[in-house]
């Protein structure tokens, strides 16, 4: 079934659908398809909402759209510059109705790795770090992770490490929408899945149990979406650092 | 933002700053952070981080005067918490400029002469980051220099600004 959807697009566009009117959304360190989304949604949604990331960006409009999420490319355009203090700060008052937070693994209760791979005091593999996750993750409103390898090792029935844990509503992959609702304390439950694959392929595909009950294929990708994500990346130079 | 809070307990000159956040996380632990109760009854309980308080900062500006009164352009990232939070503060500058450029739009002026220690005049400084509103990330020298094979850090240290007349 041709659904149109590649790898990324499935990624940058569900990130982006999860922006809501109105809300002030962020986006961090080494967040390029989250940075995407944002920039997505402003080019292909009518609604307003306020963009604000890790360089210190407010509402940008940058003319070329830089290679990393924290160049002050993307700054530019903008009104106002925000500091990482001020940010953080916003954030930890219950400012920031939606994070983008990175992970190497998330499990079914919502919470993240970031940190390390083994044991903290002998790793296997040293992890670049949260970069703020411990405090954005319980005091954003809510938090969007996503991971571009949708296997048992990155979506996890146990973490190596918490880095992060609190409000972690959705997570994407190039497959799958999951979704959790923090004040229940739910686990990830199957929102919608990418037509390409079977729900049978992503159980085997992810490390913890889910329910899958309330799952739809996701919608198609809209004309809009397509058109904006081009424009984006017209030369597709980040969907090509994309592998399913 | 845990780092944040340190720097700015150094900053504040008070032996811990409460931070948000952080429940549930295994960095408590590890770092051995404690939390403590709301001493005004709120029932709450907060995370505090003890004092980071670097030896030496060392920040790139866009202009500074005789006096080290520097000026940064754009965003400031880390600049303002770092550069009060440090025993000792460097600066390196793009440009010199007359101390009256600077008293134009005080500003401007993200660092006063008074906490400065010691400047160097280095166009280009930045590379291979960026320098709003001069010159952009060079992505190609970075790419090259996380190559794992020999010779990549003196190619690259042989590139920089500071050995080629600063072009």
């Amino acid at each position: 079934m041709n659904s149109g959807w590649t790898p990324f697009s499935y990624l940058v566009v569900n990130l982006a659908r999860q922006i809501r009117a109105g809300e002030i959304a962020f986006s961090g360190v080494n967040s390029t398809l989250p940075m995407l989304a944002c920039l997505l949604a402003k080019r292909a949604y009518d609604f307003h909402f306020t963009y604000v990331n890790v360089a210190g960006g407010v509402e940008p409009v940058p003319q070329k759209i830089p290679h990393s999420s924290s160049d002050p490319a993307i700054v530019a355009g903008g009104p106002a510059i925000f500091a990482n203090e001020d940010f953080y700060d916003l954030c930890a008052r219950g400012g920031l109705d939606l994070v983008f937070l990175g992970c190497a693994q998330v499990d079914g209760e919502g919470r993240t790795n970031v940190s390390v791979i083994g044991d903290w005091h002998n790793p296997k593999v040293r992890l670049p770090g949260g970069g703020g996750a411990a405090v954005m993750m319980p005091t954003a409103r809510r938090v969007a992770t996503w991971r571009t390898e949708h296997s048992p090792r990155t979506l996890v029935e146990r973490l190596d490490f918490v880095t992060a844990s609190g409000n972690l509503t959705t997570l994407v992959t190039p497959i799958a929408v999951f979704q959790r609702e923090p004040a229940r304390g739910s686990r990830l439950a199957l929102e919608s899945w990418n037509p390409q694959v079977t729900i049978d392929d992503l159980v085997k595909r992810t490390g913890f149990k889910f329910d899958a009950g309330a799952a739809q294929p996701t919608a198609p990708i809209t004309a809009r979406e397509r058109k904006a994500l081009a424009s984006l990346d017209p030369l597709g130079e980040f969907a090509a650092e994309v592998h399913a | 933002m845990t780092l944040v809070a340190g720097l700015r307990a150094a900053a504040y000159g008070i032996p811990f700053q409460p931070v948000a956040g952080v429940h549930g996380s295994d960095l408590a632990r590890v770092n051995n952070w404690r939390k403590i109760a709301d001493p005004y009854g709120s029932g709450k309980e907060v995370y505090v981080i003890p004092p980071i308080r670097p030896d030496v900062a060392v920040i790139h500006a866009n202009e500074i005067d005789e006096q080290g009164n520097a000026r940064v352009l754009g965003s400031p990232f880390w600049d303002h918490p770092l550069t009060r939070a440090a025993k000792r503060v460097l600066v390196t500058a793009e440009r010199l400029v007359p101390t009256e450029a600077l008293a134009a739009q005080p500003e401007l002026t993200l660092v006063p002469g008074f906490m400065v220690e010691a400047a160097a005049i280095v166009p280009r400084g930045a590379w291979p980051g960026s320098m709003h509103p001069l010159y952009e990330v060079d992505y190609a020298a970075v790419e090259s220099y996380m190559r794992d094979e020999p010779g990549v850090l003196e190619a690259h240290l042989a590139a920089a600004p500071e050995h080629n007349g600063g072009s």
